[in-house]
C-alpha cells in the first residue's frame, strides 16, 4: 500500500470517530434534558396537588363538622409544602431545600391521607359526587407524582448507563458529563422502617 | 419471582431486529425464487426438445424486475389503506373521543392515559371508547404523535380496577411509543405485495379469465401452456407468502412481549397487566372462538390488546383452526406466565364499582377454571 492511500485510511477512520463522537455527544445531551425536563414534570405535579386540596378541605368541611382538627392540620400541612416547594424552585440545586421539600410533601400526603380515610366513616360524605370526583383528581395526581419520581430515575438511569459504557463513557469525560443521582423517597432510616397506621 | 422487565425488553427488541431481518431476505429470497422456478420451465423444454435452447434476452432481468414490480405495487396498494391515519382508523373501528364529563369511568380513563404518559415521557394520545363493546379490549393506532389514538372498550371500562386499567393503557403506549403500529403495518403491506406474485401466478391458470402469455414459448397455443410458468410461480409465491406471514407474526407477537415488559416496567406492579390478561383468559374461555375485536377490519388485529387470528392462509377463506404460528398475539397463558414468572389462573370477570374500586353487586363471576 502506498503512503496515500494509507493516508486516505487514517483520514476516513479519523473522520468515522469524530461523526460518532458527536453523535454520542448529542445523545448524552439529549438524556441530560431528558433529566432536566423529568424533574420538572414532578413540579408540576405537586402543584397542582396543592390546588386541589383547598377544594378537598371545602367539600369535606360542610360534613365533617367535628373533624375540625383533621381539617386544620391538611391546611397547614398544605401551606408548608407550598412554603417548600416554593423555596425548592427558587434554589433547585440546593439539597437541603430538596430534601425539606421532601419531608413537607410526606407529611402532606399523611394528613390527607388520614382525611380520606376519615371521610370513609359518613356516608353522606362518600356518597357526594363532587367529593368522588375530587378523591379520584387526587388519586390522579397522587399517582403522578409517583410516576413523575419513577421517570426521573428512569431517565437517570438511562444517562448513567449511557455514561458508564464503553466507549461512550470516553465522550462523556472529555465533555464533562457525569452521573446523575437518583431521587431517593426515603431520607432516613427512621422512615424505612415499616409505618405504624395510627388511626 | 419478579418479571426482569429490562432484560425482557431487550431480548424482546433484539429478537424482532433480527425476525425483521430474516423478513427482508425472505422478500429478496421471493424475488430471486421467481426467477428460479422460472428457469425450470424453460430447462424442462430444452430436455422435451433435446435442442439447446438458449434464455430469450433479458430473461432474468425481466424476472426479477416484474418480481419486484409486483411486490412493491401489493406493497404501495395495500399500504393506501392502513396508512390513512391513527384518529380517522380508531373511528373506522368504531371508537369515538372520551367524554370526561359525562361518565366517572371515562374521566378516570382520561386520567389513567395522562398518569402513563407521564410514566413514560411521551406526548398524549386522542383518549376514545370504543362504546357498546361489552369484552375487555383496547387499541392503538397513529404512527405520529400528532395522530395517535388510543381506545378502550365500554367492557374494560367497567370491568377492570384503575390498577388493571393502567396497565391496559401501558401495553397499548407501549406499542405507540416503540413504532409498532408503523412496523406492523409496514410488515403486513409487504406481506400483501408478496401475495401478489402467488396471485399473478394463479392468474396463469387455466380455468382463469385472463390468459396472459408466458415467457415466450414456441410452436404452441399461448393460452394452452401458460400454466407451465403458472404453478412455478404460484408455487414460489405461496412460499413467499406464508413466509411473510409467519416472519410477520412472530415480529408482532415480540412486539407484544415487549409492550408486557414496558407495561410492568411503567406501572411497577406485575398485578396491573396480569390481572388484565388473567380476566381475558376468563373471558376467552366463556367466549370461545367469538371474535374479541369487530370484524370488519381484519387487517387491524394487530392493534388490538388480544386477537384471534391467526388461520391458515387458505384461498377461501375457510374458517381453519389457529395456528400459533401465525397468531399476531402469543397465547394469554405464556403472556402471563412471562409477567408472574410462573403460571397464574383466570380472574373471574365482574362489574367494577368504580367509587370504591370493588365489585359491584351484578356479581358477572363465571366458574373460572384453574390451572
Amino acid at each position: 500500500m502506498t503512503t496515500v492511500t494509507v493516508q486516505w485510511i487514517v483520514i476516513a477512520v479519523v473522520a468515522g470517530g469524530l461523526v460518532w463522537a458527536v453523535a454520542c455527544y448529542n445523545r448524552l445531551v439529549a438524556l441530560r434534558n431528558r433529566i432536566v425536563n423529568a424533574f420538572a414534570q414532578i413540579d408540576v405535579q405537586l402543584k397542582r396537588r396543592h390546588d386541589l386540596i383547598p377544594n378537598l378541605v371545602d367539600v369535606a368541611r360542610r360534613y365533617l363538622t367535628h373533624e375540625q382538627a383533621t381539617l386544620q392540620a391538611v391546611i397547614e400541612a398544605r401551606g408548608q409544602a407550598q412554603g417548600a416547594a416554593a423555596r425548592a424552585r427558587a434554589q433547585p440545586t440546593d439539597a437541603g431545600a430538596v430534601g425539606l421539600l421532601a419531608v413537607a410533601e410526606q407529611v402532606l400526603t399523611e394528613h390527607v391521607g388520614r382525611l380520606l380515610a376519615i371521610a370513609e366513616a359518613y356516608p353522606e360524605l362518600k356518597a357526594d359526587a363532587t367529593l368522588r370526583q375530587l378523591s379520584e383528581q387526587l388519586t390522579s395526581t397522587e399517582n403522578h407524582i409517583g410516576f413523575a419520581r419513577q421517570a426521573y430515575n428512569d431517565a437517570v438511569l438511562d444517562l448513567n448507563n449511557k455514561v458508564q459504557a464503553f466507549p461512550d463513557l470516553l465522550v462523556a469525560h472529555l465533555t464533562g458529563f457525569s452521573l446523575a443521582q437518583p431521587l431517593k423517597s426515603t431520607a432516613t432510616a427512621a422512615e424505612r422502617a415499616v409505618p405504624r397506621i395510627d388511626l | 419471582m419478579a418479571m426482569r422487565f429490562f432484560d425482557q425488553q431487550i431480548a424482546a427488541r433484539r429478537r424482532s431486529r433480527r425476525l425483521t431481518l430474516a423478513f427482508a431476505l425472505a422478500v429478496a429470497a421471493t424475488v430471486v425464487g421467481m426467477h428460479v422456478v422460472l428457469m425450470l420451465p424453460w430447462l424442462l423444454l430444452r430436455w422435451f426438445l433435446q435442442a439447446p435452447l438458449g434464455y430469450p434476452l433479458g430473461f432474468m432481468p425481466v424476472n426479477l424486475l416484474a418480481a419486484t414490480g409486483l411486490i412493491l405495487g401489493g406493497w404501495w396498494l395495500e399500504r393506501s389503506h392502513l396508512a390513512r391515519g391513527g384518529v380517522a382508523l380508531a373511528e373506522r373501528l368504531g371508537a369515538r373521543p372520551a367524554r370526561p364529563e359525562t361518565r366517572f369511568e371515562e374521566e378516570r380513563l382520561v386520567h389513567v392515559v395522562s398518569e402513563i404518559c407521564t410514566a413514560a415521557h411521551m406526548p398524549r394520545p386522542r383518549v376514545m371508547v370504543l362504546p357498546r363493546h361489552p369484552g375487555i379490549n383496547a387499541f392503538a393506532a397513529g404512527f405520529e404523535p400528532a395522530d395517535w389514538a388510543l381506545a378502550v372498550s365500554d367492557g374494560a371500562l367497567e370491568q377492570l380496577t384503575r390498577a388493571e386499567l393502567q396497565g391496559l393503557v401501558a401495553h397499548e403506549c407501549s406499542h405507540l411509543k416503540e413504532g409498532d403500529t408503523r412496523l406492523n403495518m409496514q410488515l403486513i403491506s409487504m406481506v400483501s405485495g408478496l401475495q401478489m406474485i402467488w396471485g399473478f401466478g394463479r392468474s396463469l391458470l387455466p380455468d382463469s379469465d385472463t390468459g396472459r402469455t408466458s415467457q415466450g414459448e414456441r410452436g404452441m397455443s399461448l393460452h394452452d401452456l401458460t400454466w407451465i410458468a403458472g404453478i412455478p410461480i404460484m408455487a414460489a409465491g405461496y412460499v413467499g407468502w406464508l413466509a411473510g406471514r409467519i416472519l410477520q407474526a412472530a415480529v408482532s407477537r415480540e412486539r407484544e412481549y415487549l409492550a408486557d415488559a414496558r407495561a410492568v416496567q411503567w406501572t411497577r406492579s406485575a398485578d396491573s397487566l396480569g390481572g388484565t390478561l388473567r380476566k381475558l383468559m376468563t373471558q376467552q374461555h366463556e367466549a370461545g372462538s367469538e371474535r374479541l375485536q369487530p370484524g370488519h377490519l381484519k387487517l387491524a388485529a394487530h392493534l388490538f390488546l388480544v386477537a384471534d387470528d391467526g388461520r391458515w392462509p387458505l384461498p377461501d377463506g375457510r374458517n381453519a383452526s389457529r395456528q400459533p404460528w401465525l397468531a399476531s398475539h402469543p397465547l394469554l397463558a405464556d403472556r402471563v406466565r412471562r409477567i408472574y414468572g410462573r403460571p397464574r389462573g383466570p380472574l373471574p370477570l365482574q362489574r367494577m364499582d368504580p367509587r370504591t374500586g370493588l365489585p359491584a353487586g351484578a356479581d358477572r363471576a363465571a366458574a373460572a377454571p384453574r390451572r
